[in-house]
């Protein structure tokens, strides 16, 4: 899952904060009832010590009992086991109605000769309430904190980061087509992304450069590769008119012929996938698909010579492409121009086009190997040297481009090509 | 007829003018940018093979400069590139065809002597070889006095071969000429066959005779 880095960031400070947050809080509350406890404790020796001494230096006896304050018996110890222990207890206030907490301690004193046990009161209710409203004051602060860390981070992570989102989209939007250079600003106030648009400034220089050198080297190639082949056609030409030929050099000078004229074939299909690859044709239009497809077939009929198949047609009228023209004639000749060689005698070519979905079903040889391996450069269906086996490689590049979807069906002796003209 | 030819590269030079001094022509050659302008400016000619990469500067710029220059000299461009803009480019800057290598030699004397026509001879536009009269501007041809009817591709393919006249044409010539689109959308060649069965069946009619010959299944030949 792809979240951007905002979300990410956020995601871990909700994940890990309150969890740091939680221990932190049970760890205070911890230690919080720890000190109330002892202060408690000091609180309850405090009173016995203060209270004995009044006792002791007022020399007689006072009242033997203050309610929630402390009581005085005299004699020696009833149940000695509670002595110098703090306990808890709770104490009936019939005004109030109500039961009172107390922590308490038993302490034997000695005063003229005589045992005493003096035992002690201290409320723990105050201190029970203060606990609680200390910790929740706390869980606000903590809860406040965390939406704190979380809305600062995400504030200043997308001030942060905002070089790199311009540079991001800049390169997003960069179009090598048109060979223009990216400017990014070196001077962004952060290390890292003057680093990176310097970094990506040099990277696309260099594209640049190389794109427009293999554009160089097409062209060149092109030109290079074709004067040889016209040369190689024009003595053909002088050739065959030779008043000194002989049937045995007309075989020869036919080969010949038949290779050239492949060889040329195969260069301009080259030259073409490379430019196709290079993104050269960055052109559009409106094409119309019904009436290129028309076109083409009544041109094979035409220059068909021997057994032509028998043409099935059902071409909705009117459907049109945004795409590049050339692109779309080479892609439609070539798949027509394959149910027509790929054919069998007595066969039949069945195309139809509808809501922008292009089948063309015809009959043809068994196909030798895997059916998808059918769109690699120089893979030929059957052994056949007559074809370049760059056709349906065209055909895929051209499809890649625009994102159609391309399908390839065999059975029975059938071959069904599917192409769909929906564009995203 | 006078003709220029500025082609860098010798073999395919010689060529060409080897096949239209067959044709009577008068070639003058030229191999470099340099060469090419000194010959304009010197001479008149009806028509000029113009190659676009040339030494010491491009074809196109030769182009302009002749145009500039209020030179009304026909002009074919003989171009490795292919593409579209590259033809519109050199037809914008005024030649008068644009024709891509590798061509055939019949395809551009084709072209050569249809341009000569539509310049200089405006009125005369009857091709006569032999028997055969071809009306260009009706496009009907007529044997021995008697309208031949054919099809488009029949008429082409006839016209074809009469302005080759004497000479051996290939199977992939007349195949390129007549499918007036990319070669390699050609399935075959089979239909020149066909095409040369039925217009030799039609001549025969009108009494045209063994005009055409095959020459060992490489190509055609129509005798004057």
């Amino acid at each position: 899952m792809t979240r951007t880095l905002q979300q990410k960031s956020t995601r871990y400070f909700l994940i890990w904060l309150p969890l740091v947050l939680l221990v932190g809080t049970g760890l205070f509350y911890i230690l919080m009832s720890m000190h109330a406890h002892h202060m408690e404790e000091e609180q309850l020796e405090l009173k016995q010590e203060n209270i004995w001494n009044a006792i002791a230096a007022n020399r007689e006896m006072p009242a033997a009992h203050i309610t929630g304050e402390y009581d005085l018996a005299k004699g020696s110890p009833v149940r000695s086991h509670l002595l110098d222990i703090r306990r808890d207890t709770a104490i009936y206030y019939p005004v109030s109605k109500d039961w009172m907490s107390f922590k308490l301690l038993t302490e034997q004193h000695v005063l003229n000769g005589q045992p005493y046990q003096l035992t002690t009161y201290v409320s723990s209710r105050e201190i029970t309430h203060l606990i609680i409203k200390v910790f929740i004051a706390d869980i606000f602060v903590f809860i406040l904190l965390l939406a704190a860390i979380v809305v600062i981070n995400r504030i200043s992570s997308g001030r942060l980061w905002q070089p790199f989102y311009v540079t991001l989209k800049a390169v997003q939007t960069y179009d090598i087509n048109q060979n223009q250079s990216l400017p990014l600003d070196g001077q962004t106030g952060t290390w890292e992304f003057d680093q990176l648009n310097q970094v990506i400034t040099h990277l696309i220089g260099h594209v640049n450069q190389a794109y427009s050198s293999q554009k160089q080297f097409t062209e060149n190639a092109s030109h290079e590769l074709q004067t040889p082949l016209a040369i190689i056609r024009s003595k053909l030409d002088l050739l065959i008119d030779s008043s000194t030929l002989t049937e045995e050099t007309a075989g020869l000078l036919a080969d010949i012929t038949e290779a050239n004229d492949r060889l040329s074939q195969l260069n301009k299909n080259l030259l073409l996938l490379t430019k196709i690859d290079n993104h050269q044709f960055p052109d559009q239009s409106s094409v119309k698909v019904s009436e290129a497809i028309e076109k083409l077939l009544a041109h094979y009929q035409d220059h068909h010579g021997g057994d032509l198949p028998v043409i099935r047609k059902s071409i909705q009228p009117g459907i049109g492409i945004k795409a590049n023209a050339s692109l779309i004639d080479i892609l439609l000749s070539n798949l027509i121009n394959n149910a027509f060689v790929h054919n069998i005698p007595n066969g039949y070519i069945d195309v139809r086009l509808d809501n922008k979905v292009l089948v063309i079903e015809n009959t043809g040889h068994s196909i030798e190997g895997e059916t998808g391996r059918l769109f690699e450069r120089f893979k030929k269906g059957r052994e056949e040297s007559k074809t370049t086996g760059l056709g349906l490689s065209l055909v895929q590049r051209i499809c890649g481009i625009y994102h159609f979807d391309l399908h390839y069906h065999y059975g029975e002796n059938i071959h069904r090509i599917t192409v769909m003209f929906s564009q995203k | 007829m006078k003709i220029l030819v500025i082609e860098d590269e010798r073999s395919l030079l010689a060529s060409i003018v080897q096949y239209f001094n067959q044709e009577k022509f008068l070639c003058d050659t030229a191999g470099s940018y340099n060469e090419g302008i000194a010959k304009i400016e010197s001479f008149h000619y009806d028509c000029i093979i113009l190659d676009i990469n040339l030494p010491g500067g491009s074809g196109l710029q030769l182009l302009k400069y002749l145009r500039q220059n209020k030179s009304r000299d026909g002009v074919i461009i003989i171009s490795a590139r292919d593409s579209l803009d590259d033809k519109i480019d050199g037809l914008n800057l005024g030649a008068d065809d644009y024709l891509i290598k590798p061509f055939h030699l019949s395809e551009l004397n084709a072209r050569v002597r249809a341009l000569i026509r539509r310049k200089y001879a405006a009125g005369a536009s009857v091709l006569q070889v032999g028997p055969l009269k071809a009306d260009l501007a009706s496009r009907s041809i007529i044997c021995e006095d008697q309208s031949i009817s054919l099809s488009k591709n029949e008429y082409d393919l006839l016209l074809f071969l009469m302005t080759n006249k004497n000479r051996v044409v290939s199977r992939q010539a007349i195949a390129e000429h007549i499918h007036d689109g990319p070669s390699e959308q050609i399935p075959s060649f089979d239909f020149v066959y066909s095409h040369i069965k039925n217009l030799k069946r039609k001549l025969k009619e009108k009494g045209c005779h063994e005009i055409i010959h095959s020459v060992y299944g490489l190509g055609y030949k129509l005798f004057s």
